[in-house]
């Protein structure tokens, strides 16, 4: 089974990195940072000359006492601690399943309160035109009347849902949990690589990372005034009840795939963490446009569903109709106001590597602002003036079909052969409206402890958005790792583990 | 409580029970097996095949290096230890939400203790030892079960999955022992009727109430009427009737009637059975009307609470 625990976000294809001439190094004090290689890329802890940054400090004089021994014996203490807590997923060898856990790196990565403050701004900024897109787009379709996106990118999309036409949805809120991609430049700015906005996962490892590096370092997590992030199941319960207008007994259940999905440890977790039940699409029925769960004393009436299932697979009656996940007539107790579902149906059109483009636009459309955060630099073949750009430079840029995810129809183009290059630029002119590019991105570099040593790994960052009647951002987020040296590719499914995120309070 | 839920604590209580039932028979058989004859001990150990699997084996081809490994670890054999075991874990983790971490955790740990062991790791030490240290896990699980859940509905799934399962077992063992009573030739000896005894835990218990002194059809009274002794029929027949009153608050009275009626019926049985009128070849007859009243109680159980149609409550 593939692993999705982090689903939805593609792969990053970029090249590895050309090893820098700077390492880290100084007069007696070379562990354990023997091979800390410091290149173009921005680095999280040193500057280029190989000095600590001040947030850094704390972590950098503890390191530099602790024994790579000590370090070891509490590294694996963090990954028995993931292996019998059970999070964990599974891959199949010769038919035998083996249980691995997404490593957990021991050191954690370190988030300023001034850095903070502008992604925070910067992603609420964001998840409100987002909104407001769609509300538009489901809507009256001003974006589309004005010219400001095209209409074919929307009404030609797969994820587009005619079925949300006109429907109103709570507080206008289509995504209420949001969980954004982020990398950061090499000018050290942190840019926004991906909205994830059907069902983002990964904020489990946010929690449990949390528990088991406050636990490996408690004398420097203390001492550093780490902003805490535990209230996030109660954040998220308050978002789902938003959606409701009545407060007292409201029964919000999360809708699981099941066992077998590798993000089930993170719907049980939440549906334990917010106290709410988790049920399996067998587990409800609707009638007369109600949705009930089968309990041991009869049906119990359900307001809210946290749904962890793509939007294909929820209805039988209205989308895929061999999905056995789903609810058969879920959608119409949705149309008829008897249950909320959130996500909405149909965010996917607006994660769209295309849309994406489009992001800052619609910021200053929807909201008179300029954009806080900025995106990627991302050409649009569909324009003439960016075609011609991207063709004439296929040697520096990663192409993307748009419709694909996962690293698939891809171009990355300084790894390629020239006669690939050839052969994707034929495609890229017979459908220009498919593909976009970008320039290949340096994402910076975070200490991480690999046995032998703390090496410079890269990393991104995802904060995790909560979107009701209020947004909200707990200050935190999952960094994650692309463990093998010099890989970009930070997904979980090919060799990236996750860092604790420690956003300061100060 | 979800009916799935329900199923899953139900199921997971027994698998657990018949991995602690199968690690006790283990233990007990391999360290009471120096003690007996080759033929004995070959006797005793096609009993423990046939009580854990059903599967009637010929003494002579009896090896307990091989009837271990098949009842401990063999994947193939569906009763075996490490598959009820990873049956439990499965159903555990389909209701993780339904259980606490310290539940789930220590059964998680002792899977992933056993699951890659290999005869030929355990048997070059005492062998023995391994399925003590299970027993002492199993014990550690139950207690941690009892005092970081709370006694709710889900819990009292528990309770009448592991002791439905219980009975069944116990029923099971008893009901092979006492049949092979009738056959003077190749029936238990004095050391098999105390090894039952410590098959069910009953060693000592049974001593302080009748003294060393084993007599059959004491044991009989001990393992099938004693209302204080844990692995007595009459003690499970008492949680479950409890457990039953305890679940399913809210369900239809009709419903909830189906199955307490069967349970009142099973409880009267047990309440006024009287051993002296058993001796005499009543044990089997007794035993297989109680293992069918429990299975009646869980298909009851079933239709009532989990598999209703949806269509007799809307």
């Amino acid at each position: 089974m593939q692993h999705e625990a982090f689903a939805n976000t593609e792969d990053f294809g970029g090249p590895d990195i050309v090893a820098g001439s700077g390492r880290v190094s100084r007069p007696g004090v070379d562990a354990p940072y023997t091979d800390y290689q410091l290149g173009k890329p921005y680095d999280e802890m040193f500057t280029p000359d190989g000095k600590a940054r001040a947030p850094y400090a704390a972590l950098d004089s503890r390191l530099s006492i602790l024994p790579l021994e000590e370090l070891n014996r509490r590294q694996q203490a963090c990954e028995q601690s993931f292996l019998h807590q059970g999070i964990t997923f599974t891959v199949y060898n010769d038919n035998r399943a083996t249980e691995r856990i997404i490593p957990t790196d021991l050191l954690p990565r370190i988030v300023t309160a001034k850095e903070w403050d502008r992604i925070e701004r910067g992603l609420t900024q964001r998840i409100l035109a987002l909104n407001l897109f769609l509300r538009d787009i489901y809507g009256d379709g001003r974006v589309l009347k004005d010219g400001v996106v095209p209409r074919s990118l929307i009404y030609g999309s797969k994820h587009y849902r005619r079925e949300m036409r006109g429907l109103p949805v709570p507080h206008g809120a289509y995504v209420n949990i949001c969980g954004s991609d982020l990398v950061r430049n090499e000018a050290g700015d942190f840019v926004v690589l991906e909205d994830n906005l059907r069902v983002p996962s990964g904020v489990s490892y946010m929690l449990a990372n949390r528990d088991v590096v406050r636990r490996a370092f408690p004398a420097v997590f203390r001492s550093m005034g780490v902003r805490p992030i535990e209230h996030y199941p109660l954040e998220l319960l308050a978002t789902l009840r938003s959606l409701v207008p009545f407060h007292e007994d409201v029964s919000i259940a999360i809708l699981t795939p099941g066992v077998f999905n590798s993000a089930y440890f993170e719907h049980a977790f939440l549906a334990r963490q917010m106290g709410v039940e988790l049920v399996e699409g067998r587990d409800l029925l609707v009638n007369d446009n109600v949705v009930y769960t089968r309990t041991t004393s009869g049906l119990k009436r359900i307001d809210v569903i946290y749904r962890r299932i793509d939007d294909d697979f929820i209805d039988p009656l209205i989308f895929r109709e061999d999905s056995s996940l789903g609810v058969p007539g879920l959608f119409n107790a949705y149309r008829a106001g008897n249950v909320m579902i959130a996500n909405a149906l149909g965010t996917g059109v607006a994660d769209d590597k295309a849309v994406y483009a489009y992001v800052p636009r619609l910021i200053r459309y929807y909201l008179a602002e300029e954009p806080i955060l900025d995106n990627v630099e991302t050409f649009l073949c569909r324009e003439e003036k960016s075609l011609s750009h991207v063709l004439a430079n296929l040697d520096k840029l990663v192409v993307k079909a748009v419709g694909e995810s996962g690293g698939y129809g891809m171009l990355v183009g300084p790894h390629a052969s020239q006669a690939e290059r050839d052969e994707f630029a034929q495609k890229i002119k017979s459908d220009p409206e498919n593909y976009i590019a970008q320039p290949t991105i340096q994402l910076s570099t975070a200490p991480t402890f690999i046995g032998s040593g703390v090496e410079a790994r890269h990393v991104d960052l995802r904060p995790f958005i909560l979107h009701g009647a209020e947004t909200k951002i707990v200050p935190g987020a999952l960094t994650r790792v692309a463990l093998k040296r010099g890989s970009l590719v930070v997904n979980s499914s090919q060799g990236g583990g996750s860092k604790d995120t420690w956003v300061l309070s100060q | 409580m979800l009916s799935r839920v329900a199923d899953s604590l139900y199921w997971m209580s027994r698998y657990i029970e018949r991995t602690e039932h199968t690690a006790r028979l283990i233990a007990v058989k391999l360290d009471s097996m120096v003690e007996q004859t080759p033929e004995d001990a070959a006797a005793s150990w096609a009993r423990v095949t046939e009580a854990l699997t059903g599967e009637k084996t010929a003494p002579s081809h009896l090896d307990a290096f091989d009837i271990t490994a098949r009842l401990a670890f063999d994947r193939d054999n569906e009763t075996s230890l490490i598959n009820s075991l990873a049956l439990a874990r499965d159903n555990a983790r389909q209701v993780r939400e339904a259980l606490s971490n310290e539940v789930w955790e220590n059964l998680n740990r002792l899977y992933l203790r056993l699951s890659p062991m290999t005869m030929d790791s355990i048997w070059v030490h005492t062998p023995g030892r391994l399925f003590r240290e299970v027993l002492e896990e199993m014990h550690a699980l139950e207690g941690v079960t009892y005092s970081t859940l709370s006694h709710g509905e889900g819990w009292y799934f528990l309770e009448l999955g592991r002791h439905i399962e219980r009975v069944q077992q116990l029923g099971r063992l008893l009901d092979l022992h006492f049949s092979a009573a009738q056959n003077s030739e190749s029936g238990p000896k004095y050391f098999d009727w105390l090894v039952l005894l410590k098959f069910c835990s009953a060693w000592e218990p049974y001593t302080k109430r009748y003294t060393a002194s084993i007599r059959p059809q004491k044991i009989a009274e001990f393992l099938l009427f004693d209302p204080e002794f844990p692995h007595s029929i009459c003690f499970s027949v008492d949680r479950m009737t409890e457990a039953l009153a305890r679940v399913a608050p809210g369900a239809p009275p009709a419903r909830r009637a189906a199955v307490e009626r069967l349970a009142g019926r099973m409880k009267a049985a047990v309440d006024f059975g009287q051993v002296d009128e058993l001796m005499s070849g009543g044990v089997a007859a007794f035993i297989a009307d109680i293992t069918k009243q429990s299975e009646q109680i869980h298909k009851a159980l079933y239709s009532s609470y989990i598999t209703y149609g949806a269509e007799t409550v809307l």
